[in-house]
């Protein structure tokens, strides 16, 4: 894949930018590919289509090129130089990184001529970095430790044995989550590349030259981005290291566990990195379809929420109201005598935005054999209509790594940045690389690139959907080849949410209609919150309006921490049960808390919302007497006298099976259908609607504590100050 | 040799005198049953605790001192409530009691006697100083209810 | 390892311990039942345990029992041994009176069978 370069990405802000059509391109356009080139890696023939580099050519027959600078997701820089190599015929040594091949090409990659470059290059590199691996972060996962072992010279010429010369570099404040160590920097640009091209926030850049060429933000400035973590990972050296991960751990001594973030939507792959039993950081792990290796803020930097403010122990509450610690057989018989004393209509299940599919599924099960179907989820959805009975209805059809081949993103009532960040890498991704044009209907924010806001009024839906819009976007929606629809679930609670999502399929399938491409998917609902799809996979009833009014006596609250159950809104006599993992909105309403587990400590099952089931799997125990917390309601269930037919989790997920095939399909996602017969469904809810679209994540100080996990975490909390404070500041 | 001491009357004198000294019949049993044991002693003082001292030469060595312990314990009387002054003159470290030497220091700094309070709520417990790795939640106490 | 070797070594008997025949072993592991059957009495009352006769003889039969599908006589052979060697043990007062009680696992709590009882005593 070639990238754009530097110069392209950053000329990408200007406003006048003009989008030449005939340059793009799309994935099913057969275009004649051009022959491809033979060219010869150490003597090794490889056919590679023009316009690779020999970096990228070498790659396909498995040589390896070292380099800092490159990366395969940035534009190519070419200025570190490691990637030298020996090409016949050419009288000087050529960075690989750079180098398109030509015909008959013959890289040497490992003749004496290019060990000899990388050597003189190390050298170079080295002389001015220090010698402080020993107390750097880097240390053991350090890009030029690793390479000047392979590469560098075994001979030093280092004659300073004053410690006179060496360059040092004052240190930058990026904020509460990046520690800089500026000496350390070997002035590879991948942070400036990843923050002008990626995160979309062009703080960075370069100062000086020669020896005094200096990385950093010009002026002293948070970098404001929710991706901002990345450029730890990107960075080869200890020059950008992770504050609250400083000086931790080793990475030999963290065993590392695959698994899947819940903090957003997306479910992010991640790995859990921890030692005795402590989740120590998480990184991100590469999945092409979601988050490719990026990783947002709060998912990877939220972890220290997870020890902080957690349930240990269940408890009860005493006779003065106060909740006490107490047994698990006490909470137990406790909880399962409020449920069976409780009629079945005045019984009610509420699952929060953190909730696993199996946990979701035995309470469910549980509550539908003491005769309620009052589980409901705490995001609403409109039920009027289909509802939620087909499932393209609330997923993200498209899916997020598709996103990248649309040609026309219409963003309806989300600030897609800070609900699902990802997938705002994506959509910017599309926007420089494919020439992708946006529009937002909504608040105006700052989405990091630039689009046609064409207001905040719901009735504009209404008429883009009808077609009666004089505005340009419509134009552009009818004649894109690709165009996607992105609605924020949040706009689907108000009164109009339902006329809303009725308009919102009527204009994704009129458009979906006419393409070309049958396969493509226009209609996207993006939901909030990791739960809510497995949630409505599974049954559950989204929102708890109506049960509320109906004045439940027992509230299950399975993780509810949104605040939408509260003491206020339920009869006197209620009695809530919270079962969950942090001590927040949910467990201090509560008269018995279960502790549960959270998703680092359960191995449990999450659906995207692309409707992908992924699975999260155990990186530390729950702390204290917490459990797993399906097992807490299987548990639960033995006393009550409704025993749930499962002992394990491999009968769990035989029950999931059952209940939809896509719940346990790990990694898959299915392609959504039924589009026609929810519009026709849709049709007659197609009111007039009048309201605005209001987001609640406006800002970059809303976007870092959203959840029980991360409203725990002191980080986050740092996070937040260091923004307002920034806002503060002139620059 | 007398009659009297041939027929072991010194004796039963001596063991109405301890009685006579000890307050009388009653107050022997009670200490007999308090104490299991009754002996006749000069009282040589009294701790700020309500230990009493005594001392009888005429037992031998070693037991020719001892406490009798506060009537405020009762029976909960045990060894650690001597305060350390008065242990040196019990074991023979020193001829004089506590409040008749002279050159005992008395510093401003020195801590007040306890007694061992192993196994009551006041004991001392090893405690550890690194930080727990998840730090639970406290619910809020329900202010008014 | 040419065909005839390996022939060699899958047709080769094996030396016996101390029995040739099933009938043999069976014998040798009658007759260290019915020695320790005899010694009962005198164990219960020699090491003081709080166990009666047929307690004993109960879990005799039990730990025999345990071992009833072991079909190898070399491998019958070395329990009979071994058998024999705690049965010398305890004879000669080798043993102490933990060791005799320890064959009825007092300590040993049977660990937790169904969900609830695992669900509330271990930390699964």
């Amino acid at each position: 894949m070639l990238r754009q370069p530097l110069s392209r990405a950053l000329a990408l802000t200007s406003p006048t930018r003009a989008a030449p059509l005939a340059a793009r391109r799309f994935a099913e356009q057969v275009q004649a590919r051009p022959d491809n080139v033979e060219v010869f890696i150490d003597d090794q023939p490889v056919y590679v289509p023009p316009g690779t580099t020999v970096l990228q050519a070498a790659a396909q027959v498995g040589v390896e090129i070292p380099r800092f600078c490159y990366h395969e997701r940035l534009a190519v820089a070419g200025n570190c130089r490691m990637c030298l190599v020996e090409v016949e015929k050419s009288p000087k040594p050529v960075a690989a990184c750079a180098m398109p091949v030509m015909k008959g090409m013959r890289v040497k990659t490992n003749s004496d001529l290019t060990r000899k470059a990388r050597e003189g290059v190390m050298e170079f590199l080295l002389v001015n970095h220090p010698l402080d691996c020993p107390i750097c972060d880097q240390g053991g996962e350090c890009d030029l430790q690793d390479q000047s072992m392979a590469f560098g010279s075994d001979k030093s010429r280092f004659t300073d044995i004053h410690f006179s010369g060496k360059r040092a570099v004052e240190d930058k404040d990026v904020g509460p989550l990046i520690k800089t160590i500026m000496t350390r920097c070997i002035h590879c640009t991948r942070c400036i590349r990843f923050a002008s091209e990626v995160a979309g926030v062009d703080d960075f850049g370069t100062t000086g030259r020669g020896t005094d060429m200096q990385v950093g933000t010009y002026v002293e400035k948070m970098f404001l981005s929710e991706l901002s973590g990345n450029i730890i990972d990107l960075c080869p050296v200890g020059a950008l290291t992770s504050k609250p991960y400083s000086f931790a751990a080793r990475p030999w001594e963290t065993r590392r566990i695959d698994s899947v973030d819940v903090l957003d939507p997306l479910g992010s792959n991640i790995v859990v990195a921890t030692r005795t039993n402590e989740v120590l950081r998480i990184l991100p792990r590469t999945n092409e379809e979601i988050n490719e290796e990026w990783l947002a803020d709060k998912s990877r930097f939220a972890c220290d929420g997870l020890k902080r403010q957690r349930l240990v122990t269940p408890m009860m509450a005493d006779s003065r109201g106060n909740l006490t610690p107490c047994e698990w057989e006490d909470a137990i018989v406790a909880a399962a005598r409020a449920l069976r004393d409780c009629p079945p209509d005045k019984l009610v299940a509420v699952s929060g935005d953190l909730a696993d599919a199996e946990s979701l599924v035995a309470l469910k099960d549980l509550l539908n054999k003491l005769g309620s179907e009052n589980t409901c989820t705490e995001q609403y959805f409109p039920l009027e209509g289909s509802g939620i009975d087909f499932r393209s209805s609330y997923l993200l059809n498209t899916k997020i790594a598709n996103v990248e081949e649309a040609d026309f993103v219409l963003l309806i009532g989300t600030n897609v940045r800070f609900e699902a960040p990802l997938l705002n890498a994506r959509i910017r991704k599309a926007f420089i690389h494919k020439e992708t044009d946006v529009a937002l209907v909504g608040p105006k924010v700052d989405l990091t690139y630039d689009y046609m806001h064409v207001g905040d009024s719901a009735s504009i839906v209404k008429d883009l959907a009808t077609g009666t819009s004089a505005h340009e976007v419509l134009k552009r929606l009818e004649s894109a080849k690709r165009p996607v629809v992105i609605l924020g679930a949040d706009q689907l609670k108000t009164q109009e949410g339902s006329a809303l999502l009725a308009y919102t399929q009527e204009l994704a399938l009129r458009l979906q209609d006419k393409l070309q491409d049958k396969n493509w998917k226009v209609l996207n609902v993006l939901q909030r919150t990791a739960s809510q799809v497995a949630a409505l996979d599974i049954g559950y009833k989204p929102g708890v309006g109506k049960v509320l009014e109906a004045g439940p006596k027992v509230v299950y609250l399975l993780g509810a921490d949104a605040g939408v159950v509260t003491r206020e809104s339920l009869p006197k006599d209620a009695v809530v049960i919270y079962q969950g993992h942090h001590g927040d909105v949910g467990a201090q309403a509560a008269d018995i808390v279960l502790p549960g587990a959270a998703y680092t400590e359960k191995r449990a099952t999450y659906v995207n919302a692309e409707g992908r089931a992924q699975q999260t799997l155990v990186a530390v125990t729950p702390p204290g007497k917490a459990r797993e917390d399906w097992k807490i309601i299987r548990a639960l269930s033995e006393v009550v006298g409704e025993r749930l037919p499962y002992d394990n989790l491999d009968e769990v997920r035989t029950r999931m099976s059952e209940i939809s095939p896509a719940l346990v399909s790990y990694g898959d996602v299915q392609d959504n259908n039924y589009f026609a017969q929810a519009r026709a469904l849709a049709q007659s809810l197609q009111k007039p609607v009048s309201g605005k679209l209001d987001v609640q994540l406006k800002t970059l100080e809303d976007y870092f504590m959203t959840d029980s996990i991360s409203r725990a975490s002191p980080t986050m909390a740092k996070c937040v100050q260091a923004v307002l404070k920034q806002k503060q500041s002139p620059y | 040799m007398s009659v009297a001491k041939l027929l072991a009357l010194d004796k039963v004198a001596k063991l109405f005198n301890i009685i006579k000294q000890n307050g009388g019949i009653r107050a022997s049993l009670y200490k007999l049953y308090k104490q299991e044991e009754l002996k006749d002693g000069v009282l040589v003082g009294e701790d700020k605790f309500g230990n009493k001292y005594y001392e009888n030469p005429r037992y031998f060595y070693s037991r020719n001192r001892w406490v009798e312990y506060s009537e405020k314990v009762h029976l909960n009387y045990d060894a650690s409530q001597v305060p350390a002054e008065w242990y040196g003159w019990l074991h023979y470290k020193t001829d004089l009691p506590p409040h008749q030497d002279p050159s005992r220091p008395h510093y401003k700094w020195m801590a007040e006697f306890t007694e061992n309070l192993s196994g009551t709520t006041g004991q001392y417990t090893p405690y550890s100083t690194t930080r727990a790795k998840i730090e639970p939640w406290v619910p809020k106490p329900k202010t008014g209810a | 390892m040419s065909a005839r070797q390996a022939i060699q070594v899958g047709t080769k008997t094996v030396k016996p311990v101390l029995s040739s025949s099933q009938g043999e072993a069976r014998s040798r592991v009658l007759s260290l039942y019915k020695a320790w059957y005899r010694q009962i009495p005198y164990l219960v009352k020699d090491f003081d345990i709080p166990k009666s006769d047929e307690q004993c003889r109960a879990k005799l039969k039990e730990i025999f029992l345990k071992n009833k599908d072991v079909t190898d006589i070399r491998v019958i052979d070395i329990l009979v041994i071994k058998g024999q060697m705690e049965l010398k043990e305890s004879v000669k007062m080798w043993k102490q009176k933990g060791h005799i009680m320890a064959y009825f696992k007092p300590t040993e709590e049977p660990k937790p069978k169904d969900f609830l009882s695992k669900f509330f005593s271990s930390n699964e």
